[in-house]
């Protein structure tokens, strides 16, 4: 069908009616464009030429009815957001599935020590247990040491992030002057920018050595793999942090100096438990990129399965959820790819639900603090 | 503490304020002991220090610490910069008294670092705690509160409850609980001590305990230098070397906050002298931390990332160009303002001038001279896992090629830059019938050039075995690069034959000759110059290249023109005049920078070199640096390069740009300005807003799962640059959608009261508003995907040492069936700069650290140029917009 579109479209414009015109045009692109996303999906050798005739009918529209192709054509970038948006979230859930189906509780094996299983926040009674957790060859796929891992790596994190996060943002909203904030919030934003590989690169070959020399220990470990996860999150938390400590009216702190308070005072009891629920936004999405952090983890920790014996050993190590994709998947099996699905599930939902909840939190204060509840 | 409350028969008088100035050295004491913690702890000066070594160490802390309170001092004693505070007097004088005490402490007595390091804690716990009791006593003037309140009392009792901890943990043999009986007596001990007593005594004496003890557990050496604790239930363990600067850290923060509530004289004061102390602190270590990982990345990698960087001196100064003119435009701006009357603003405008005028003199001197300028250093290779030092240099060479690439870009960055700063000369001068009709002829004569262009282009240099392209093409292209020299030599020619009264009145009256010269010699030049190559043709005269010998007398005789006009304005008295003068200067400009860069290009078309009074003009340049230019060269002798991941990196930032950008900007606007406000929009918000912060690797999963099936199922450049243009979608949609809701509804309504339509008004109106905004989002979001990596990794795989970069340019060709058009280096795996970097931690000891380094600087380097040009564009479009 797409060969007479031109054709069709030449009338069409030929007949001089604009409306009817318009949207003979607007059909066409859109029919042309489900198209070219169906052959794409099942024929995709013929996509390429489905996507020039799309691209062909798009410019003989634009010439003719700009205004109404330039609507569809924004309508079309939308929807396809949305569809890619919808489209990885339904490919990582289909993909999870099979390993969920077949192995079920079984991904969370907890591990058993001298025959019997270790403890784990009294879990360990209600889930399955075995002493082999992890071996491809055997069939065994638990979760538990890397969720575990990961809860420790964010934990640390968070303990990095969240008091100096805090005080950053502090530091950044209520203290410095309009000119050293116009250095600093760069500075903050260009260490966002750091790459992660960097800092994992600087934890590889410098921070695991000081770790070996200072703490005794065979270099990979939770605690450097924290520290670092944590001054990467920071930015994170003393931007979104500032926004909510800025976001609260100027009128409540003047008032408050006006009765003779302290800066200090006003900050500790104004500023803060008004923009208390912002600050706490802050520190879910930093805890929410700390989690999501791959390379960094990958490079400082070793790719290995054990588990962390005892459990708040932060001297051991071994792989997170992330760095267990990424390490593991180039030489992973069909099942070992299946499982690794289950973990990226896992990731997206925990960290797409923190991103929810710190988005609802911020709203409902932008609200309150506008006065409309 | 103001001197009308002071009496004599306190410590604090109009003469005396010993009190003050003694708080003022503690907290600047505790300041040097926080950073000799910082020091202590990355081993820089290791805690067993002692003897020369520690003298060195504190001296050289010493002389940093004297010169930049010795200059402040000065600045403050000149009222260059006026420092008025007395507690910001007071720490200064406080840091060179401290440093000078440990120095010299050091110097007399044999001592270790962690010794001093233990003394400087002891000594806090004297100064609060003398400072608490004087105040209880009323010996000073301060404003207690009945309690130091909860937040400190919790404060401390956490303290207490880890110190007891731990102090319990030691006493007793494992496994007993008695450590937790220690903890707790301690923490709930401090925690009563700081709130039952008046503010004064409860804000110093717990801290002045804590810090006390710590600092008595190195001085006597219970927690030693060479202190191990290995517990059985860790599988690493702790050491002197750790714990010291770990102490040190802690003992000065906490004294440095109880000193500074002190000074201010406790209440709601001295906490907020407290915790504006504690918070400037944490800001200048999130500072120094950020300074610390870029130097630290540069240091490590830039010898090799530099190594065998050498550059002919012509092309330094070709490329020195625009820098000059950027320095004359910074030195220029102020001019007639108010600012320019100051004679250290008017300094700091000229400096970057000065300075590379004084960088162009030293190159050129090379040029003169014909001995290169080298800086030389060593770096270390890996060669069979062993460092080798290999020594290699910097070096300005007297050589005297000029690549195209370093010709063309600068020469054409002239041109626009002039040619923005070009306003318009029409309707100036008088129009003669001769240059009317020349006017007219020349886009007549374009357009013939062009479709002669594209005649060959799609038949060839002989078609129908007619050598039409070594006739036709050659006639053509000798009469249009001839008619252009003409024309660019034709406004001189009309200057100077003018019968104006005076050069500046010629000068004006040609105007219109002006454009026509530069505007149409340009056009007919370049259109003749890309006929060469289709025609396949390179017309010589003699040994001289006749299209790049007249581009080169184009610019000289418009260079002329610039200078010409110049002249005739320093005569000129007349501002209608002046102001002409300075258009056709500009023109001049621009066309000499234009017809330079068509000498570039025209080599660039047929690649033969063009020589010129020795200098010579080819496609291979004399900017040499193996890093960035070279792969990697196996068995090499020297280590190659890493261009592979280079360009690898741009194509991939390409195609996720080309993804990305046209679908965000497009829902942004369909968002914003069609869609109704509602459930809709907002759901969609919330779900990029959720897919900004999925982690990288899920797309990496996602891609590897869903694309490389279906893209030639292998790892490949394509499937990277969709990934990356994924992750970059949800960044591009949140900020333009922020930019275009920034655009005020005024504008909106504005352009709808004009009656313009809504797609117009999008178009005019909104977009060109939201545009700075939309721009500056790209450039961040491109420089957070340019280092992403875990993606990368499943999708591009991760290649050490790649030997060729993908040809993506090279790599089209039309194929018979569908799709028709295929790429073969799109669907090839390709090295990039994240994962050159993952390769060598991958590769282990096989792996050459000095490599990764220099990696992971020029990545660093990469990505911090990106969000510098998004961060300053932002700013600067901030500005503009506010002082409009």
């Amino acid at each position: 069908m797409t060969e007479d579109i031109p054709t069709t479209e030449g009338e069409a414009v030929s007949s001089g009616d604009r409306v009817d015109g318009s949207t003979l045009a607007v059909v066409t692109i859109a029919t042309t464009l489900v198209a070219t996303i169906l052959v794409f999906l099942f024929r995709p050798a013929l996509a390429l030429p489905m996507l020039l005739a799309f691209v062909f009918v798009t410019a003989v529209g634009w010439v003719t009815y700009q205004a109404e192709v330039a609507r569809l054509l924004t309508l079309v970038a939308t929807v396809l957001t949305v569809l890619t948006v919808a489209f990885i979230t339904f490919f990582l859930f289909a993909s999870a599935l099979p390993a969920f189906l077949e192995r079920g509780l079984g991904l969370l094996l907890i591990p058993e020590q001298g025959g019997n299983a270790r403890w784990f926040f009294w879990l360990e009674s209600v889930l399955p247990s075995d002493s082999t957790y992890w071996n491809p060859l055997s069939g065994a796929y638990s979760l538990i040491p890397m969720i575990w891992a990961t809860v420790v790596v964010t934990i640390i994190a968070g303990a990095v992030a969240g008091p100096l996060g805090l005080f950053g943002a502090l530091f950044i909203a209520e203290v410095a002057s309009d000119r050293l904030r116009e250095l600093i919030k760069p500075g903050v934003e260009i260490l966002a920018g750091i790459p992660s590989i960097v800092y994992g690169f600087i934890g590889f070959q410098v921070l695991n050595g000081f770790i070996q020399t200072n703490f005794l220990d065979d270099g990979a470990s939770f605690l450097i793999a924290g520290i670092v996860v944590g001054v990467m999150a920071l930015p994170t938390v003393v931007s979104v942090g500032e926004d909510a400590l800025s976001s609260v009216p100027q009128s409540m702190g003047d008032g408050s100096v006006a009765m003779g308070a302290t800066e200090w005072q006003t900050m500790k009891s104004i500023s803060i438990p008004a923009a208390f629920s912002g600050i706490s936004a802050a520190v879910i999405l930093g805890l929410g990129r700390a989690i999501g952090e791959t390379m960094a983890v990958a490079a400082i920790m070793a790719s290995g399965t054990q588990f962390a014996d005892p459990l708040f050993d932060i001297f051991d190590a071994n792989a997170t959820l992330t760095s267990l994709i990424a390490t593991q998947y180039g030489s992973a099996s069909e099942s070992t790819v299946d499982v690794l699905f289950v973990a990226g599930v896992m990731l997206f939902v925990i960290v797409a639900g923190m991103s929810i909840v710190s988005q609802y939190i911020e709203r409902r204060m932008q609200r309150k603090l506008k006065g409309q509840q | 503490m103001s001197d009308a409350y002071a009496t004599t028969d306190r410590l604090v008088s109009a003469d005396s304020n010993s009190y003050d100035r003694g708080l003022d050295t503690a907290i600047a004491l505790s300041v040097v002991g926080f950073t000799l913690g910082l020091i202590t702890l990355v081993n820089l000066v290791p805690p067993g220090a002692s003897g020369s070594a520690l003298t060195t160490a504190l001296g050289t802390l010493l002389a940093v610490v004297v010169g930049a309170v010795g200059i402040t001092g000065l600045a403050s004693y000149t009222n260059v910069v006026p420092v008025t505070s007395q507690r910001v007097r007071g720490i200064g004088l406080g840091l060179v008294v401290s440093t000078l005490a440990l120095t010299a402490l050091a110097a007399v007595l044999p001592v270790t670092m962690a010794t001093l390091l233990g003394t400087v804690l002891l000594a806090e716990a004297l100064a609060i705690t003398a400072a608490g009791v004087s105040s209880r006593l009323e010996l000073v003037d301060t404003e207690p509160n009945m309690s130091a309140g909860l937040l400190s009392g919790g404060a401390l009792g956490a303290v207490g409850l880890a110190m007891g901890a731990a102090i319990g943990g030691a006493l007793t043999s494992a496994g007993s609980l008695l450590w937790l009986i220690g903890a707790v007596v301690a923490g709930v001990g401090l925690f009563l001590l700081a709130i039952l007593p008046r503010e004064d005594l409860g804000s110093t004496l717990p801290t002045a305990i804590v810090v006390g003890a710590l600092g008595l557990t190195i001085v006597t050496g219970t927690i030693g230098v060479g202190w191990q604790w290995n517990p059985q239930t860790l599988s690493g363990g702790f050491t002197g070397g750790a714990v010291i600067p770990v102490f040190l850290l802690v003992g000065t923060l906490l004294s440095a906050w109880s000193a500074a509530k002190c000074r201010a004289g406790f209440g709601a004061r001295g906490r907020e002298y407290g915790a504006f102390l504690v918070i400037n602190l944490n800001a200048f270590l999130m500072v120094a931390v950020m300074a610390t990982i870029v130097v630290f990345v540069t240091v490590k990698g830039v010898g090799y990332a530099f190594h065998g960087l050498s550059v002919g001196a012509l092309t330094a100064l070709v490329l020195l160009t625009p820098a000059l003119l950027a320095a004359v435009q910074f030195a220029r701006t102020p001019a007639g303002t108010n600012d320019w009357n100051s004679g250290a603003r008017q300094l700091f405008r000229v400096l970057p001038l000065a300075a590379v005028g004084a960088l162009a003199a030293t190159v050129a001197s090379v040029l003169v001279t014909g001995s290169p300028l080298r800086y030389s250093y060593a770096y270390t290779v890996q060669v069979n896992r062993q460092g080798q030092a290999l020594d290699t240099a910097f070096a300005v060479t007297p050589d005297t090629t000029i690549g195209t690439l370093l010709l063309i870009a600068p020469a054409l960055l002239l041109a626009v830059t002039f040619f923005r700063s070009f306003g318009s000369l029409r309707k100036v001068g008088t129009q003669s019938e001769r240059a009317g009709s020349i006017r007219q002829a020349v886009p007549t004569a374009v357009l013939a050039l062009v479709v002669l262009t594209g005649f060959f282009l799609v038949f060839g240099p002989a078609p129908f075995g007619l050598p039409l392209g070594s006739t036709l093409g050659f006639a053509a292209v000798v009469a249009g690069s001839v008619a252009a020299g003409g024309l660019a030599v034709y406004p001189l020619v009309g200057v100077l034959t003018s019968d104006g009264p005076t050069l500046a009145d010629s000068a004006q009256s040609e105007a219109p000759l002006f454009t026509l010269g530069v505007f149409g010699g340009l056009g007919l030049l370049l259109a003749a110059l890309l006929l060469q190559p289709v025609a396949g043709i390179n017309p010589l005269v003699g040994p001289v290249n006749l299209v790049p010998a007249i581009a080169l007398g184009a610019a000289v005789a418009s260079l002329a023109l610039a200078t010409l006009t110049t002249v005739a304005k320093r005569s000129s008295e007349e501002t209608i005049t002046r102001r002409l003068l300075t258009e056709e200067t500009r023109l001049g400009l621009v066309g000499t920078a234009g017809f330079t860069a068509l000498v570039g290009l025209h080599v660039a078309v047929t690649g033969t070199s063009f020589n010129v009074l020795g200098v010579s003009i080819a496609n291979e340049g004399s900017l040499s640096w193996p890093m960035v230019m070279q792969a990697y060269i196996p068995l090499g002798a020297e280590p190659g390069g890493i261009m592979p991941a280079i360009i690898g990196t741009v194509w991939l930032v390409i195609g996720a740009t080309l993804f990305a950008v046209p679908l965000g900007v497009g829902a942004a606007v369909f968002l914003t300005e069609y869609a109704e406000q509602g459930r809709f929009t907002a759901l969609v918000e919330i779900a990029t807003n959720a897919l900004w912060s999925t982690p990288s690797i899920v797309f990496g999963l996602f891609g590897a799962a869903f694309l490389i099936p279906r893209l030639g199922g292998d790892e490949s450049l394509l499937a990277g640059m969709l990934v990356l243009g994924f992750m970059l979608l949800p960044l591009v949609l949140i900020t333009s959608r922020e930019s275009i809701k920034a655009v005020p509804d005024e504008y909106r309504d504005a352009s709808a009261a004009l009656g313009v339509t809504q797609w117009e008004t999008i178009k005019s109106v909104v977009l060109p508003a939201a545009m700075p905004g939309v721009i500056t989002g790209v450039i961040l979001g491109v420089g957070r995907i340019a280092g992403e990596t875990a993606p990368l990794i499943l999708v591009l795989g991760s290649t050490l040492n790649a030997t060729a970069a993908v040809d993506v340019i090279g790599g089209f060709r039309f194929v018979s069936g569908p799709p028709f058009i295929a790429n073969d280096a799109l669907l090839t795996a390709s090295a990039s700069l994240p994962t050159q970097v993952w390769a060598v931690i991958a590769a282990g000891v096989s792996g050459s650290p000095q490599m990764g380094w220099a990696t992971a600087f020029i990545l660093l380097m990469v990505v911090l140029t990106f969000y510098a040009v998004g961060i300053t564009a932002r700013t600067y479009f901030r500005r503009k917009l506010n002082y409009e």
